[in-house]
Order: C-alpha cells, then sequence, then structure tokens
C-alpha cells in the first residue's frame, strides 16, 4: 500500500513536470487565435505544421544553433580544464595562500552577475574584443562553483592512491590526468553539463557584447518572437522555445547517469 | 584542514569587498564618448521580424540617397536590455550613434551628458526642420520629447507612437441590447452593469499598466504632475481608483494576470465586452477574432467631458549620442528621414504604430488603410489630443507605485482613499528627490 502511494505521488509528480512541455507542443503547433485561448485542450484542433518552417525561417535557427555549438563547446572545454586544474590544485597541493586563494574563488560565486556586467563589458571593449567569439567564450572559461565542485570530489580520493602512484614515479599532472580525473568522471560530467547548459541558456551577456547577428546565439531566436507593444506571436514563441530547449534535453538524458552518480556519490560532502 | 564556516563566512566578506570595489569610481560623466562603430551610425532597436525587415528598407532608402557614414541597425534586446546596455556602454564611454528609448530612460542617459541635445541641428537652415515642418507633427508627439528637468531642451525625437483606446466587442454588446459604446465614464459603469444585468458576463477585464491608469486619469479630467511638482495632486486618481473597486465589487470587472494579455482572449472569447489596451494591439486582436470586423470595435476612451478628450500617448523615441560631429549629423539626419510622412506611414502600416505627422492623413496608403474599416482611424484622431505621460527623472520608480496602488485596490487590500494619498505623498517624493 505504501509503495502503491508512493508511486502514485510520483507519477502526479511527473505528470506536473512534463506537464508544461506537453503544452508548450500543443501550443506551438496552434493558430495565433487557439493558442490564446484559454481551454483545456492540449492539442490544436487542427496541426499547424507550417508554424514549424515560419519558426525556423523567421529567426534563423541554423546560424544560431552552430554559433552556440561553437561557443558552448568551447566554454565546456574550457571550464573542465580550469576546473579540473584548480580543484586538484586547492584539494591536493600544499602552498601558501591557498587557503585565502580558494576563498577568494568562492567568493566570485556570490558577486551577482548583474554587478560585474558593467565592468566586465567595459574590459571586453577595452580588449578590442566587442562584436567577437572571444567575448562570448573567454570570460566563461572559469568559473568559482565548478572549481568548487572538483575541488569536493578531489577530497574525496584517498590520499594513499596518490601515495602510491608517487612511489610509482607519477608527477601531479599524470596522476591529475590517469589517476584522480577518471575517478571523478560523474563530477566532470556534472560540470560539462552546467558550463554547456549555461553557455546555451545565456541571453543577456550575449545581448551586451554581441550586436552583429552573425554572433548570434539560440536564445536570441526566442526574444525574436516575444515581440513587444502587442506584437508577440504567442504560438511561433512556443515553436521557437520547442525547438530550442530539444537539444539540451537530449544532452541532459544521455549525461542522466553521470549526473545523478555525481550528485549522489560525490554530492558536496568535504 | 580549513573550517566550513570560517571559510563561508570570509568569502561572503571577500564578495562584499569585490561589491564595493566594483560600486566605486566608474567613469566620469564628461564628454569623450567614442563611437562603438567607426565605420556606421549604429542604432540599438528593439525590433524584430517583420518590423526588422521593414526598418532596414527605410535604413536602406536612407542610405541610398545619402553619400557619406552609412546607417546600422542593430537589435539590443528588450528595452530593459537596452537601458542596461546603454549605462554599460556610457560607463565604458563607448557608444551606438543611437538608441530607441522612452522617456525616462532618455532623462537618465542625459544626465550623464551622453546624450546630443538636438535643438540646433532641428533649427539648422540645412539639415534641421523648417516651422512647417515642425507644425505637422502632432503637439504631444514633439511635447514629450521636450525634457523640462534638462534646461527645456529637446533630447530625443519621436519613433513609434501609439495612444491608448477602447477595444469592444460588438457580439456582447449586442447581447445585452447596447448599439454604441460609452463615451463618458458614468455611461461606462452604467453599461457595465447593464452587459452583468443581461448577459451575466463580466463587462471589463482590467489589465493593471500604469499608462492606462494616467490614460484614465487625463480622461477623468485630471494631471499626473501639477505645476508645482506634486504628482497626483488632484482628485482624479481616487475618482479612477474608486471606479475601479466599484466594478470589482459589483462583479462587473475582474483583474487579469500581469503581462500575459489574458485581456485580449477573453475579449475574443466574448467573455468580456471592454478592454484597454495601447493602439498597436490593434492588429493582434483584429487576428485573434479571426477577422470577422462586425464583431468589435475600437473607441476612444470613455471621458469626464467627451468635449475636450484625452488619451495617453506612448511608445518610445529616438537619442543621439554625442560621439562626433558626424555621427550625430549621420543620426540625426536618419531620424529626420524616419519621420517623413511617407516613411512614418510606410512604418504605421507595417507596424501598427502612427504616423506622427498631421500630413500623413493625406497619403493614398493610409486613406486606403482607413477605407477598410472604420476602427483603423480612431487611434490616429486620438493624435491630436493625446498627451504624452512625464518625462522626469524618477517617473520609472513612479510607474511602479501606480500598479501596485491599483493592485491593492483591486484586490480590496487598500481602500481607495488611502491607496491614492500614499501614491500621491511618495511619487512627489520621488519625482522631487530625483530631480537634477
Amino acid at each position: 500500500m505504501t509503495r502503491f502511494i508512493r508511486y502514485v505521488l510520483l507519477v502526479v509528480g511527473a505528470a506536473v513536470m512534463i506537464y508544461p512541455f506537453v503544452w508548450m507542443t500543443g501550443a506551438a503547433f496552434k493558430t495565433f487565435s487557439e493558442a490564446t485561448r484559454r481551454s483545456l485542450r492540449l492539442f490544436p484542433v487542427h496541426w499547424q505544421w507550417q508554424n514549424l518552417a515560419d519558426t525556423w525561417d523567421g529567426a534563423k535557427f541554423d546560424l544560431f544553433f552552430v554559433n552556440t555549438f561553437w561557443v558552448a563547446g568551447w566554454v565546456t572545454l574550457g571550464v573542465v580544464c580550469t576546473s579540473l586544474m584548480a580543484g586538484y590544485a586547492f584539494a591536493r597541493i600544499s602552498f601558501p595562500g591557498r587557503s585565502i586563494l580558494f576563498i577568494i574563488v568562492l567568493a566570485t560565486m556570490m558577486v551577482p552577475f548583474e554587478i560585474i556586467l558593467i565592468p566586465n563589458y567595459r574590459l571586453i571593449l577595452e580588449l578590442g574584443w566587442y562584436n567577437t567569439y572571444k567575448a562570448l567564450i573567454v570570460p566563461w572559461c572559469a568559473n568559482g562553483f565548478s572549481i568548487f565542485l572538483v575541488r569536493q570530489a578531489m577530497r574525496g580520493i584517498p590520499a594513499d592512491y596518490f601515495d602510491a602512484a608517487r612511489l610509482d614515479g607519477c608527477g601531479h599532472f599524470r596522476f591529475l590526468l590517469l589517476v584522480a580525473a577518471p575517478m571523478i568522471k560523474p563530477t566532470l560530467v556534472t560540470v560539462a553539463l552546467f558550463a554547456f547548459l549555461g553557455t546555451y541558456n545565456s541571453l543577456m551577456w550575449p545581448l551586451v557584447v554581441t550586436s552583429d547577428e552573425r554572433l548570434r546565439m539560440v536564445q536570441y531566436g526566442l526574444v525574436v518572437f516575444a515581440g513587444g507593444e502587442g506584437a508577440q506571436r504567442f504560438n511561433l514563441l512556443m515553436c521557437a522555445a520547442a525547438i530550442v530547449i530539444t537539444p539540451t534535453v537530449i544532452l541532459y538524458f544521455a549525461a542522466q547517469r553521470y549526473f545523478q552518480d555525481s550528485a549522489l556519490g560525490a554530492g558536496l560532502k568535504g | 584542514m580549513i573550517d566550513s564556516k570560517r571559510i563561508i563566512v570570509a568569502s561572503q566578506c571577500v564578495a562584499i569587498a569585490f561589491v564595493l570595489v566594483g560600486c566605486g569610481g566608474g567613469g566620469g560623466s564628461e564628454a569623450g564618448f567614442e563611437p562603438i562603430d567607426d565605420s556606421a551610425a549604429v542604432m540599438w532597436v528593439r525590433q524584430t521580424t517583420t518590423a526588422e525587415v521593414l526598418l532596414n528598407e527605410i535604413v536602406d532608402a536612407f542610405n541610398a540617397e545619402r553619400v557619406g557614414l552609412p546607417v546600422k541597425i542593430e537589435y539590443a534586446g528588450d528595452y530593459g536590455d537596452i537601458y542596461r546596455k546603454v549605462s554599460a556602454s556610457i560607463q565604458a564611454k563607448s557608444l551606438p550613434g543611437m538608441t530607441v528609448a522612452y522617456e525616462s530612460m532618455t532623462t537618465e542617459f542625459a544626465m550623464t551628458g551622453a546624450v546630443q541635445r538636438l535643438d540646433d541641428l532641428i533649427a539648422d537652415p540645412e539639415v534641421g526642420l523648417t516651422e512647417d515642418e515642425l507644425a505637422d507633427f502632432f503637439p504631444g508627439v514633439l511635447e514629450t520629447n521636450r525634457y523640462a528637468a534638462l534646461g527645456g531642451g529637446t533630447y530625443s525625437f519621436p519613433f513609434s507612437k501609439a495612444v491608448l483606446v477602447m477595444y469592444f466587442n460588438q457580439r456582447v454588446l449586442r447581447e445585452a441590447g447596447i448599439s454604441d459604446p460609452p463615451r463618458t465614464w458614468g455611461a461606462f459603469v452604467d453599461q457595465c452593469r447593464t452587459i452583468k444585468q443581461k448577459t451575466g458576463k463580466f463587462a471589463y477585464a482590467i489589465d493593471i499598466d500604469c499608462s492606462t491608469l494616467d490614460g484614465f486619469l487625463m480622461a477623468m479630467g485630471g494631471d499626473i504632475v501639477s505645476e508645482q511638482g506634486d504628482a497626483f495632486a488632484g482628485p482624479e486618481m481616487l475618482q479612477v481608483f474608486q471606479m475601479l473597486r466599484t466594478l470589482v465589487d459589483e462583479e462587473l470587472a475582474y483583474l487579469t494576470p500581469p503581462r500575459t494579455f489574458e485581456d485580449r482572449s477573453a475579449l475574443a472569447q466574448d467573455e468580456v465586452a471592454f478592454i484597454f489596451r495601447s493602439s498597436s494591439h490593434l492588429a493582434p486582436i483584429g487576428e485573434l477574432m479571426e477577422g470577422d470586423r462586425d464583431a468589435w470595435g475600437v473607441a476612444v476612451i470613455p471621458q469626464h467631458d467627451p468635449e475636450q478628450p484625452r488619451t495617453v500617448l506612448y511608445g518610445p523615441n529616438a537619442c543621439v549620442f554625442a560621439i562626433g560631429d558626424d555621427q550625430v549629423r549621420t543620426s540625426w539626419e536618419f531620424i529626420r528621414f524616419f519621420s517623413r510622412p511617407e516613411n512614418s506611414v510606410k512604418w504605421a502600416l507595417g507596424t501598427g504604430y502612427l504616423p506622427v505627422r498631421k500630413s500623413a492623413a493625406e497619403l493614398p496608403e493610409l486613406k486606403a488603410y482607413w477605407a477598410e474599416w472604420e476602427g483603423h482611424r480612431v487611434p490616429y484622431d486620438c493624435l491630436t489630443f493625446a498627451r504624452p505621460e512625464p518625462n522626469r527623472a524618477g517617473w520609472q520608480e513612479v510607474r511602479g507605485l501606480v500598479e501596485v496602488a491599483a493592485k491593492g485596490v483591486v484586490t480590496g487590500i487598500r481602500s481607495p482613499e488611502d491607496a491614492a494619498r500614499e501614491l500621491s505623498t511618495k511619487a512627489t517624493a520621488i519625482l522631487k528627490a530625483a530631480a537634477p
């Protein structure tokens, strides 16, 4: 009986979570009039497949997807590299000022994005990076949260492993790549997932540091249909939302096992 | 081993230090602004899809007839994004040639010295506007670009304009036995009661928005800010609040969630008879009505005195940044070009905004549009008496207060008297404190 109630609750919970996605998909293929109508009907009376073509053509999604994967790919690689090395250093290497440096890294997590927006933008302009991929990639290649996550995972590796590797002549870099990194793979996948999704979902920063449409990313595709002063195309906006979230849903399912291992295994202990 | 609590406390202290350091210094407000793009006079806009295509067509026409620096359109997000991006660019002293901006945004930008005062350019015999051309603009659309708080200078120029109008559902009115929409506030409340009595439906779906409430206040005969600088000092805002409370208490009206456009859907589905929205909603409401032009209409909002009608004028303007003579001159010439009657009409027909010049009425494209349906002309006729909201510093903050006060009244949390009194006191204090 307890098991039955648990499953009922889980099914209800899952339905609550899934409903907005189903609703979004249904609205994506309705007419403008039907999409804005208050109704319990999830799916359209007449499927408007043309919405898909109108949405795709209306916002240059092919270009936006290429840009997004290019930028997000480099950011993900950058974050994994920097957090792996910094996390290892903070967890395993004793050096003067380690504690204060780690405190400074943690402190960066507590400064809101809005506070650093203007100084970062000024820096980008002074570096001559406005309207370049560098402005979209470089500032996001390291972050305190990922370093913290990797450092915690590294601390979960028994010191004996390192001692044994050293006896066999292994240095820090080799130990990091050949022993430590494979042992914290779930954490690294999580870090990569967060980095990728963070870049994929970014809108404000790309809008500020670029103005050339050739550098736009997928979230801009949503804004195109959000309109303004009454011009919002609700059905096309939902269609664009469905297009934009599809890769992230696929990515999440692909990395789900590692993500769960990371959350349950390495977690935030230490 | 580091103590976790100590790490957290210490990192919070460092974070605060970062913020304090970040808040200090910053760029000065003196001149020395540079163009963000030397090769073109960039205009930051919020237009996308068909509006963006149309705007680019107008830009191409401008660039084709002029030798020199070209104009380039760049999407910069919604108005909130544009505000942040321009603010950051002012700090960085690197700006586009021009941007679309509401008056409250322009005021704040101009107070840093970044915005070019346009009066000399307007009066320039070569690139300016003649007396006849200036007289061709509707008075409200120019008035809103002169900033009393900035010495009465013209710091922006009309770009996209709209007015507050009343949309009504003919089917619901017919069901209630009403032939024409109300012309006075008294008739409006009476018709709401009749609709409820005859059809059992709500008459009005309320969308709380500061501009709508300001329009109500104007149409009640009031002024938003008195000559002494007191906000909502007359009895009219209280009358607006009392009317809203009456409508809700008698179940003649209900509040729709903000920014959902549910009032438009309710109108299209014959659930209510009236909604109040900007004239820029005309095309989407027409689409929601599925092309049935007998089913709905557009009217001037009800008035205290229908012989002296008033409504609110809104929509963004364009402001030019002081980033060098060539950039300023190109930007100004484009803004002037954009306001030509033929371009103004082209823009209006493509976007749902209104032409800003009286002579636009003589153009055949506009006449043909008006001939299609009587509702098409109503917003244009409102331009003769539409008034802008205040273009003072601090107004953006006051907008929030107005909406909070109205929500308090409609939901029954505050009495209309308390809400109106408190709103007047707080808004006046904010405007006076923000005055340069």
